[in-house]
């Protein structure tokens, strides 16, 4: 009767602390937001008043970055099925949707990346004018945050086998990584509508 | 049965799944705007503003999961509101004071 009141009272404490960690990572990932806002505030200010004349209009393919969009959407529903797999304890199954997020992702950096690389080819480079480098610096921060995203999602796959017995503690970094990669594809709703949509009007 | 869900809902594929389509479909509304070239301007601006912020209103109930059902969840919509806030804050007022200085600049 003792016993199973101290297991109890064990398990219902580990269970506060984990909340609380999952709070401040939530907290983490709402400075993470305030940061994207200034970089948006320095691109917009940057773009839309007494604008220079070479502006990113010229260089943006917006198929490329619909294609983008729909890779990042299509991971974000992946991982969430990963999610869901976890909670019915197939461990495979979430391996191999975990694994399909990380392509569609790596998809998402690879297209970005090349269309930098264009973009700098046409003669758009970071260092030529103020709005160049906010739409770097913008969009490179996103692009890197997913690229930290995918690393995590590979250190998670890794993980997966030597944590089949400790659903709980699998359960909170799932809880992790699937806020922060929610998170990425909100800011990417706000980054292809002010940058690339609103630069093509 | 009843799994911590750390304030992020009860996990269902059909929110799921709902969620994933009309975030689909309201990507395809906005960047249909801008590349059919249908609407003004100004008409454009709006739509694609629009669909931008039902997608996050979609993302954040359905792939988030924020409610008011417990405690912790209703410590999330709190923080969420306040950065929010600071958000608009911020970008509202960068926009303000840099138009403003335009505008003398240029009168």
């Amino acid at each position: 009767m003792h016993s199973v009141a101290t297991v109890d009272h064990h398990h219902e404490h580990h269970h506060d602390t984990d909340a609380t960690d999952v709070f401040g990572f939530w907290l983490y990932i709402m400075t993470d937001c305030i940061l994207f806002g200034t970089l948006f505030a320095a691109f917009l200010v940057l773009n839309y008043q007494g604008m220079t004349p070479i502006g990113l209009k010229n260089y943006i393919d917006l198929q490329d970055v619909l294609l983008e969009t729909f890779f990042l959407l299509a991971s974000n529903f992946t991982f969430c099925l990963a999610f869901l797999s976890l909670h019915k304890k197939k461990l495979f199954n979430t391996g191999v949707w975990l694994a399909i997020t990380f392509l569609l992702g790596a998809s998402f950096v690879v297209l970005e990346i090349r269309e930098f690389i264009h973009i700098a080819n046409e003669g758009f480079r970071w260092d030529f004018n103020g709005q160049a480098s906010s739409f770097f610096t913008l969009v490179g921060t996103h692009g890197f945050h997913v690229s930290c995203g995918l690393l995590w999602i590979l250190i998670t796959i890794i993980q997966l086998p030597f944590l089949k017995s400790s659903t709980n503690i699998l359960e909170r970094r799932m809880t992790y990584l699937g806020l922060f990669w929610n998170f990425l594809d909100i800011v990417w709703i706000f980054v292809f509508t002010v940058v690339y949509l609103m630069g093509a009007l | 049965m009843n799994q911590p869900d750390f304030g992020t809902g009860q996990k269902k594929l059909e929110i799921y799944v709902f969620g994933v389509i009309s975030c689909v479909i309201l990507t395809v509304i906005a960047f249909g705007a801008v590349m059919s070239k249908w609407f003004s301007i100004h008409e454009t601006f709006i739509i694609i503003f629009a669909a931008a912020c039902i997608q996050f209103l979609v993302q954040v109930l359905c792939f988030l999961r924020l409610n008011t059902k417990t405690e912790q969840a209703r410590t999330n919509v709190m923080s969420i509101l306040f950065t929010l806030v600071i958000l608009v804050t911020i970008v509202i007022g960068s926009l303000w004071i840099m138009w403003n200085l335009n505008y003398y600049m240029m009168h």
